[in-house]
Formats: structure tokens, C-alpha cells, sequence
């Protein structure tokens, strides 16, 4: 916004005006300028309204619809009960629900530092210059890119069953545990690899990172004798720090949201949707559970703004945190 | 100019109100008053249900059968494997758009009836638009709640004992009817020990098996609005079923998770397990082996416990066309051609027409037939207990806990007390 402001004189060039305009714009007819200013805003608000109907049909109003429905008894037939905080207490109470809230805690602190390192471990190799750099940038970002889909998920799964190519490769080695999607301490891992995998985003952006940090830095500290880990540890680890910090930010979010991956992979069509023994129950399999399945809209409307509040928790934790490990440039800030 | 074009504007405006108001009128006609009648009086009824490709393709022939009898009723189909199939139902269902027709079972009959979807059926079968005679074994009140008829039954089966049957004769076992579950047991013992292979894929979690065990000890599994067991009932059952799996009699339980969705008797870890009759024809394609049906294992002798189950058609409480969907119906179950479409696809057929009309030709259903047969002539079976609402949240609950049993997460005691708080939960008692 700042800048419209200084800039105002070099934009009015640019603008659709047809009248060209000498020195400083007079606060002349003001009406004409007010309606011309007024049109203006009302073509943005249209071309905005599909936006606009969107939020507030598909967001906003869902939102408010589920915050209501949070504090009542609601199974999609009868209208919903008030029962005030009842949906709550019951959660809390839940031993499968604590399950699910463990499963996901430890699914989003092992699984999103993993994937860290991996992203910023490939964006170091890629960040010197090589031959077929730009080949390897794209392979490893695809992944990124189809992750979300279902037909990975159903890949993955169909990699990591009984008798499929990785319980295969264990046998060759005398590891003989069968897949890992039926047993249910090994299911969670198979969702964490499947996450590490696509550390194609986070690299993108750390690779733009990189790009940022001053070779002169580099340099002068090669004069004064620092190793490679040394130069790494105090040069591009405090002036990616931004990066880093905004990376796991957005990842560790993205692990609590973690749903049609497990979902798939735990069951999906058939049998428990969580896994065997629940064993890749994360928070929201739990929640799509209570709600589709046990038709108890309420509890899950519950659930999900648990989720929220405790997504919102951790994340003002990072901000809180980032005091003592982000650095930013002298005043950048 | 300026003003010209304002009524240009107003021009379009009304037009395309009136075209608009035009276009809701037909709609109105079309789809609400006489109810998606088209012009030539041609009425559309959807029909959803569960199942796989194969059985898509026979219902899909007895609906070219259907409207070829009746030109004036189009069907619409909709099919989903089981579980997905609920949840569709379910929302769609609450959002006051059921199909009009659907694939129906005992454990949903209950919890869609307390939420006012199902249609009573006594109405049009009052009408003449859907026959009640002609049922087997007194199925036509199979449906019937409360007085009043919420479903059809197209299919029944009853509870069996799938064996692999060279692996029963290696080990020199012959499982007769009336055998007592202290036969069972020496039974699981002696192929545990004779084969190397576990007898039984682990009976922890059948709901069905549990409930007639119960049956023979004079309670069920439900009652009308509740469980019709106790605690200590549940932890004597899942006592067994542990003690078992401990010493080899049942199969290990983290590798029948695993071959899932393959069963562990085709997956050659078990001898036998209990399961439906109608779905020995999945262990046929599935497995190597040659299967058959055993009977159930007794407390006294004499007394298994059956009955027969079924699958149902039901109608929609918002159905706009409750005649057709009767008239649907009465084909389904009744029509000869019907049943030699369908096989014992969705069990033996439930009327005596349609028994009669298909004579299964391959092994695997002459075997079931027979087995049916001789529930019927050993005179074991009884009226099926009810299901109450919050039945089928039940059922998955027993399922998934008793499988954390087996797989060592949980104790017995745990389980039992788990198992009982979910299901105060989905019963609302």
C-alpha cells in the first residue's frame, strides 16, 4: 500500500486516462473524480463476486454452520439439540480420540523434520551449479505435485502391502515383517516415508533461499579458514533462517491437515477406514469417522475446531520462537 | 442513447426473467406436482445399491428385463462397495434425497426407520402393487417392524463354516451337524497339529457367530433397544478366541491383517472360518483349494442358533412414485428370469418362484443350496433377533476392537469395556 502512495504521480501515466495530465493532479471537480472513483470500485467488486460468493457460500457460511453445530447433537436427520459444551467433554474423554490426537502429534514431529531435511539436504545439492540441473529440480518436485492425489496413495499402499516389492526387498535382507500398511506399528511409517517424499514444495523454496545468501559472505569466511560445515552452519543456516522458518511453518500445518493420504492407505473401502488397529488413525480420519460414518455431525463439527485451535496454538508458538532463531536482515523487519 | 439503452437493458431483463419463470415452471412440472412424469406419463425411479462389478452387470440385465415389461418406468442404478455405500446413503438420505429404491439390510433397518426415511411397503402391498406371497420359510414378515413393512427380502443366507476341505481330511476331521463346540475345539486341535496350519482365522470378531453362540445360551446379541449380553458374556468369548490364538488353534492375527482384503483360509493360514454361506463363491475364485460348507458348532447338541438372513429392497419415505417402486419391487423378488440372472448372487432367492426357477449347475452354489437345505431339514432354524438403531456403529465397533485384541493392543477387560461404552454411545442407552 505504501508504495501506491509514493508512486502515485508515475501510476497516473500508466492509468486508462485518456486526458494527458501536466504537472501535480488538481483536486479539481471533485464530483466527476468521485464517480469516475466510485465506478471504478464497483468494477472491482463485480469482477470480484464470483470470489466473493464463493468465500461466503463455500467458506464462511460453512464455517459459522460448523461452529453452531460444534455445541449441538446433530446427526444430519433430526434438528440439531443444543447441548453446550457436551461435544467437547465427550472428546476428551474419548480414549480412541486421544489415540487419534497421538497418532497425529507424532505423525506431524517425526514426519515434518524428516521432510525438512530431505527438502533442504536435495536443495544444497541442487543449489551448485551441475549439469542437468534443471532435469533433476523437475523430478524431484513432481512428486510435490501428483502428492496430493488419491492415485499415489493408492500406489503407495499397493508398494507397502503384504508381498509387495518393499516387504519383498525386507526378505532379501532376513526381515521378515510383512508389509507394512497390515501391521498397525508399522503403518504410520509408510505415511511418514510417503510424506518425505514429496519434499518437492519445501525445496523449491529453500532452493530460492540459497539463491539469496551474498557469495561475498562465503568468501570471506573461506579467507578466514571455515570448513564447509562450519560455513554451512554459520552463514546458510542464519540467512535462510526466514525460509526455513516459513517452511516449517506451512509443513507443520500441512501435517496436522494430513487426511486422504492415511485415509487411503489405512482402509479406505473396506474395513476399519483407520488402519488395522486404528494404527494410522490420525486426528482427522477420526474426525471423518464420528462424522460420516457414525453420523454424529456435531461431535465432529467439535472436533474440527479442536483441530483449528490447536493448529492456531502451535502456530503461535512458532511465531513466538522465531524471536530466538529467525534472523532477518537489519531492517528488513 | 443513454436512455435507449436502458431499455434495451430492461428488455433483455425481462425476457430472460420470463424465460427463467418459464424454464421454473417446467421444472415445476417436470420434476415436482405429478413427479418427474415426463409427457408421455414415463416416470424415473433410482435404485441404488452395494456391490462389485459382477453383480453390476446381472442387475443391470434384470433392469433391461424390467423396462422391457414395464416401458413406462426407467431405472436409474447406483452402486458402491458396502461401506461407501452407507456413507452416500446417509447423505443423501439427510439431505431429503434418497434414492427411491435401495439394497437394504437388518442392521439399517431400525436406524433408518427412527430417522423417518423408509417407506411402508404394507400400503402398496394392500394396493395390489407388490405380492407377499410366495416367500420361503416365512421371509415375507423378514422386513416387517413394528407392524409395518420396511423392506422386501430378495436373498437369504444363513451363518456357515467355510472349510478348506483337503486340509479337514488330512487331519481326519469330519464336521457333522450338531457337533458341539468341545468337537470344535478338539477339531482345531487335531489340524493345528496334524497340518501345521491354524483351524480357524480367528471367530474374535464375527458379530453373526457371536450372536448365535449367544442364541444357543438362550440370549442374542441385541435386544430391541439394546445389547443382550453382559460383560462377563463377552469376556468369557474373547477369553476363548485369545486363548486360541496363543496356542496355534487360530490363526496369527497379524497375518490375516495382513493378506487383507484376501481371506486367511484362502490365504492358506487358516483351515476354515465362519462367515456368511453366499460367500463361499468368493473363496472359490480366490483360493487353490477346494472349499465347503461345514455347519455351525452347538452348546447342546442340537440347537445352532440360526436364522436366516437376508438382504432387502426398501423404498424411500420421499419416493415421488411409491407405485413403481412396488411394482419394482414385486419383479425383483418374484419374476423367474429374475433369479436365473442373478444366481445366489445376493443369497438363495427368497421367494419359492424365484428358488425354483434357478437350479445352480456349478459346484460352489449346488453346495450352498444343499447347505440351506439342510438348515431347513435339521429344523435349526428360528426367527432373527432385532437389530436396534445403532446396530450397524455396533457391529464395526465389535469388529475393529475385537481385532486389536487379537493383534496384542489391547487386554480382554479392555476390550470388553471399550466395546461396551462405544456401544452405549451408538445406542443411546
Amino acid at each position: 500500500m505504501g508504495t501506491t502512495v509514493t508512486h502515485a504521480p508515475a501510476m497516473e501515466g500508466l492509468s486508462q486516462d485518456s486526458e494527458p495530465r501536466h504537472g501535480p493532479v488538481k483536486p479539481a471537480r471533485p464530483a466527476a473524480l468521485k464517480r469516475r472513483r466510485r465506478r471504478e470500485n464497483l468494477a472491482g467488486y463485480l469482477f470480484m463476486s464470483p470470489w466473493i460468493a464463493g468465500f461466503l457460500l463455500l467458506t464462511a457460511g460453512p464455517m459459522v454452520a460448523s461452529l453452531y453445530f460444534a455445541f449441538t447433537d446433530y446427526n444430519l436427520f433430526d434438528a440439531p439439540k443444543w447441548i453446550g459444551f457436551d461435544n467437547f467433554s465427550e472428546m476428551f474423554g474419548d480414549p480412541r480420540w486421544r489415540h487419534s490426537v497421538q497418532v497425529t502429534l507424532w505423525y506431524v514431529v517425526v514426519g515434518t523434520p524428516l521432510k525438512l531435511l530431505a527438502a533442504l539436504g536435495v536443495a544444497l545439492l541442487l543449489a551448485q551449479k551441475r549439469r542437468g540441473q534443471a532435469f533433476y529440480r523437475a523430478a524431484f518436485y513432481a512428486p510435490s505435485l501428483i502428492g496430493a492425489s488419491v492415485s499415489v496413495a493408492i500406489v503407495w499402499k499397493a508398494i507397502f502391502s503384504d508381498d509387495a516389492i518393499v516387504d519383498r526387498t525386507q526378505k532379501i535382507f532376513g526381515i521378515d515383517v510383512g508389509g507394512w500398511t497390515g501391521d498397525p506399528d508399522m503403518i504410520i511409517y509408510s505415511l511418514v516415508a510417503l510424506t518425505v517424499w514429496q519434499f518437492g514444495a519445501p525445496m523449491v523454496i529453500f532452493l530460492a533461499g540459497l539463491k539469496q545468501v551474498p557469495r561475498e559472505l562465503y568468501e570471506a569466511a573461506e579467507v578466514d579458514g571455515a570448513g564447509k560445515l562450519r560455513r554451512f552452519w554459520n552463514i546458510t543456516l542464519p540467512m535462510i533462517s526466514p525460509v526455513l522458518f516459513f517452511n516449517v511453518l506451512l509443513e507443520t500445518i500441512h501435517s496436522f491437515q494430513i487426511f486422504s493420504s492415511a485415509y487411503i492407505v489405512g482402509g479406505g473401502a473396506g474395513g476399519n477406514a483407520c488402519g488395522p488397529a486404528d494404527g494410522s488413525m490420525v486426528y482427522t480420519c477420526y474426525l471423518y469417522v464420528q462424522g460420516f460414518e457414525n453420523s454424529r455431525m456435531g461431535l465432529a463439527s467439535a472436533m474440527a475446531w479442536m483441530l483449528l485451535v490447536a493448529v492456531a496454538l502451535v502456530t503461535a508458538v512458532l511465531f513466538w520462537s522465531q524471536k530466538r532463531w529467525v534472523h532477518y536482515e537489519e531492517g528488513a523487519r | 442513447m443513454v436512455n435507449g439503452r436502458n431499455v434495451e437493458r430492461r428488455t433483455i431483463l425481462k425476457a430472460a426473467g420470463a424465460t427463467a419463470a418459464t424454464l421454473g415452471l417446467a421444472a415445476t412440472t417436470g420434476c415436482g406436482g405429478d413427479g418427474g412424469a415426463s409427457a408421455d406419463g414415463t416416470v424415473t425411479i433410482r435404485y441404488a445399491w452395494w456391490g462389485a462389478e459382477d453383480r453390476a452387470q446381472r442387475i443391470n440385465k434384470t433392469i433391461a428385463l424390467f423396462e422391457k415389461k414395464y416401458p413406462k418406468i426407467k431405472v436409474k442404478t447406483d452402486f458402491q462397495p458396502y461401506l461407501d455405500f452407507w456413507k452416500k446413503f446417509n447423505t443423501q438420505a439427510s439431505g431429503g434425497n434418497p434414492p427411491d429404491v435401495f439394497q437394504n439390510a437388518i442392521g439399517f433397518l431400525r436406524k433408518y426407520d427412527a430417522k423417518n426415511v423408509l417407506l411402508d411397503l404394507s400400503e402398496q402391498a394392500k394396493a395390489g402393487n407388490l405380492r407377499l406371497e410366495g416367500f420361503r420359510a416365512g421371509l415375507e414378515k423378514f422386513g416387517e417392524i413394528d407392524g409395518r413393512l420396511l423392506g422386501v427380502p430378495v436373498g437369504s443366507n444363513s451363518m456357515a463354516l467355510v472349510i478348506d476341505k483337503p486340509v479337514y481330511t488330512r487331519a481326519g476331521v469330519k464336521p457333522e451337524m450338531g457337533w458341539t463346540w468341545d468337537d470344535f475345539d478338539a477339531a482345531m486341535r487335531k489340524i493345528r497339529d496334524k497340518t501345521g496350519r491354524a483351524g480357524d482365522s480367528g471367530m474374535y470378531g464375527v458379530m453373526y457367530l457371536y450372536d448365535l453362540y449367544l442364541r444357543q445360551n438362550g440370549k442374542a446379541f441385541f435386544t430391541e433397544d439394546g445389547l443382550g449380553f453382559t460383560e462377563s458374556d463377552l469376556t468369557d468369548w474373547w477369553t476363548k478366541a485369545k486363548k486360541g490364538v496363543e496356542d496355534g488353534r487360530y490363526a496369527d492375527a497379524k497375518k490375516v491383517a495382513q493378506i487383507k482384503p484376501k481371506s486367511a483360509v484362502t490365504g492358506e493360514l487358516a483351515a476354515g472360518e465362519f462367515t456368511w454361506d453366499n460367500f463361499t463363491v468368493r473363496y472359490t475364485a480366490e483360493g487353490k483349494s477346494e472349499y465347503a460348507l461345514a455347519p455351525i458348532p452347538t452348546t447342546d447338541g442340537k440347537k445352532t442358533g440360526q436364522y436366516l438372513g437376508s438382504l432387502m429392497l426398501s423404498a424411500s419415505k420421499r419416493t415421488q412414485h411409491p407405485k413403481e417402486v412396488a411394482q419394482f419391487i414385486d419383479f425383483m423378488v418374484h419374476d423367474p428370469e429374475v433369479a436365473k440372472i442373478m444366481g445366489y448372487d445376493r443369497g438363495v432367492p427368497a421367494t419359492q418362484a424365484q428358488y425354483d426357477a434357478y437350479k445352480p449347475t456349478d459346484e460352489v452354489n449346488k453346495a450352498i443350496a444343499a447347505y440351506e437345505e439342510s438348515l431347513v431339514e435339521a429344523g435349526v432354524l428360528e426367527p432373527i433377533t432385532p437389530h436396534p438403531n445403532g446396530a450397524d456403529i455396533c457391529e464395526s465397533a465389535f469388529l475393529r476392537i475385537a481385532e486389536e485384541l487379537a493383534l496384542g493392543k489391547r487386554s480382554v477387560d479392555e476390550a470388553v469395556k471399550q466395546f461396551f461404552t462405544e456401544s452405549k454411545t451408538a445406542l443411546g442407552s
